[in-house]
C-alpha cells in the first residue's frame, strides 16, 4: 500500500481543535487534581480515623479500577444519581480530576513522609512555633520533592485524557478517529495522532529526569 | 433522587465470561512483558548504538503515547501495513504485551543498574564470561529487586486491558457496556464491574505494598 501523509494537511484545523481540547482538559484537571491531591494527602495523615478511612477508600478505589470504567460511571451514572444533566466537558473534568487527585495524593503523602523526624526535632530545639514549622520547614521541602512525581503524574493524565474520546468528547483522539474513518486512511491519521501525543509527552518525561537529577541535587534535599 | 436500584437485573453470566477474557489478556500480556522486558532492558543499556537506539525509541514511544492510541493503531494499522490478519484476541494480547514490555524494560533497567559493582567484579575475578555474569549474577538479583514494580505494572495492564473493549474484544468492560445498554441499568452494571476490577487489583496492590515494606526493612 502507498502512504500519503499530505491528506492530513486538509484536516490540520480539526486536529488543532482536538489538540486544544486535550490540552485544556489536561490543564484544568492538573490544577484541580493537584489541589485535591494535596488536601487528600493531608487527610490520609490526619489524626481523625474517619478522615483517614474516607480518604483511603477514595484513593484505593480510584487506583484500583480502570480509568475507562471511572469515566463511564461518571458519564452515565452520575447524571442519573444527581438528576441533572452534565455537559461532556464537566463530566470529563470531574472524572480526570478525581483520578489525578487520587494518584497525586499518594505523591504528596510520600513526600510528606520523607521529611525526617530529626528536622522536626531541630524545629523544637530552635523553638519554632508549629505554624512556622509547617510553612517554612515541612511545606517547601514536601512540595519540591513532590515536583518530579507530580510532573510524571501530569504526563499520565495527559495520556489518560485520550480516553474521553470513548465517551464522545471531541479531543485529539476523537478527531483523529473520525478523520481516519471518513478518509479510510487509518495508518497515516492514527500515526500522526500518536506522534502528536509523543511530541508533547516525551519532552515532559525528559524534564522529569532533568529535574530529578539537577534541581534536587543542587538544592541538596 | 428518585432512582430505585435493581441489582437483580444485572446477569452475572456475561460478566463472568468477560472477566475470564480480561484475565486471559492480562496473563498473556504479562508473560510477554516479563519475559521479553529483560532482553529489551539489556538492549537499552547496550554500548552498541544500533542496538540501543531502536530499543530506546520503542520504549519511549510506548511510554509517551496513550495506551488507547496504541491499541486503536494496532487494530487498524497492523493488518494494513503488514498484511497480517490475526484474531482480535491475539491482537489485544500483542498490543497490551508490547506496551507492558516497554514499561517492564524500564523497571528491569533500574534494577540492573542497582546491582552492586562489587558483585560484577567478583564475577570477573571468578572467571565468568559476560553471558554467565548476566545469567547468574545480574538476572537473579535484578529480577528479585524489580518484582514490586513488575507486579504494579502487571496490575496496570489488567486495568488498561479494559481499553480493548473499544475495539470490540469481548472483555469485562465490553460485556458491561452491552449489558448496560440492554438492561438500561448503567448504574448497577458499572458499579458491579468497577467492584470486580477493584476486587482483583486491590489484593495485588496490597501484596506490592507488603513486599516493598519488607524490602525496606531488609535494606535497613
Amino acid at each position: 500500500m502507498t502512504l500519503d501523509f499530505s491528506i492530513l494537511l486538509r484536516f490540520q484545523d480539526a486536529l488543532a481543535l482536538g489538540l486544544w481540547m486535550t490540552i485544556k482538559l489536561t490543564l484544568i484537571c492538573v490544577v484541580l487534581g493537584c489541589s485535591l491531591g494535596f488536601v487528600i494527602g493531608l487527610a490520609r495523615t490526619s489524626r481523625s480515623t474517619l478522615l483517614r478511612a474516607a480518604s483511603s477508600i477514595y484513593v484505593e478505589f480510584f487506583r484500583g479500577t480502570p480509568v475507562l470504567v471511572q469515566l463511564f460511571w461518571i458519564f452515565f451514572c452520575l447524571p442519573l444519581i444527581l438528576g441533572v444533566e452534565l455537559s461532556n466537558l464537566t463530566s470529563g473534568v470531574i472524572a480526570l480530576t478525581l483520578y489525578m487527585g487520587a494518584i497525586s495524593s499518594e505523591t504528596f503523602r510520600a513526600s510528606l513522609k520523607s521529611i525526617g523526624p530529626e528536622q522536626l526535632d531541630a524545629c523544637v530545639a530552635l523553638g519554632l512555633p508549629r505554624r512556622v514549622q509547617v510553612t517554612s520547614v515541612v511545606l517547601p521541602q514536601a512540595v519540591l520533592r513532590a515536583v518530579p512525581t507530580l510532573l510524571s503524574n501530569c504526563v499520565s493524565l495527559f495520556k489518560e485524557s485520550a480516553l474521553v474520546s470513548a465517551v464522545g468528547m471531541a479531543d485529539l483522539m476523537f478527531v483523529g478517529q473520525n478523520i481516519s474513518n471518513n478518509t479510510a486512511r487509518p495508518v497515516e491519521v492514527l500515526t500522526v495522532v500518536a506522534l502528536i501525543y509523543f511530541v508533547i509527552a516525551f519532552p515532559l518525561t525528559r524534564a522529569v529526569t532533568l529535574i530529578e537529577r539537577r534541581v534536587l541535587t543542587k538544592l541538596a534535599i | 433522587m428518585d432512582y430505585s436500584f435493581d441489582f437483580q437485573s444485572v446477569s452475572f453470566g456475561p460478566l463472568w465470561d468477560g472477566l475470564i477474557v480480561t484475565l486471559q489478556l492480562t496473563i498473556a500480556a504479562n508473560l510477554i512483558g516479563i519475559v521479553l522486558g529483560f532482553p529489551l532492558a539489556l538492549l537499552i543499556m547496550s554500548r552498541f548504538a544500533p542496538a540501543r537506539l531502536p530499543a530506546m525509541l520503542f520504549v519511549e514511544f510506548f511510554r509517551c503515547t496513550p495506551a488507547i492510541v496504541q491499541i486503536v493503531w494496532f487494530f487498524y494499522c497492523v493488518p494494513m501495513l503488514f498484511n497480517v490478519f490475526l484474531g482480535s484476541m491475539t491482537m489485544g494480547i500483542l498490543a497490551l504485551g508490547l506496551n507492558l514490555m516497554a514499561f517492564n524494560a524500564e523497571a528491569y533497567r533500574a534494577a540492573i543498574q542497582a546491582v552492586p559493582r562489587e558483585q560484577l567484579d567478583a564475577g570477573i575475578a571468578l572467571g565468568l564470561n559476560p553471558v554467565q555474569r548476566t545469567l547468574y549474577i545480574v538476572l537473579p538479583t535484578a529480577v528479585r529487586a524489580s518484582i514490586p514494580v513488575l507486579l504494579t505494572n502487571g496490575i496496570g495492564i489488567f486495568q488498561q486491558s479494559a481499553l480493548v473493549a473499544i475495539v470490540a474484544v469481548q472483555d469485562l468492560m465490553y460485556q458491561a457496556k452491552s449489558l448496560a445498554t440492554e438492561t438500561y441499568r448503567p448504574i448497577e452494571t458499572f458499579t458491579i464491574v468497577a467492584l470486580i476490577y477493584f476486587a482483583v487489583s486491590f489484593p495485588v496492590s496490597q501484596i506490592v505494598g507488603y513486599l516493598e515494606r519488607r524490602r525496606q526493612l531488609m535494606m535497613s
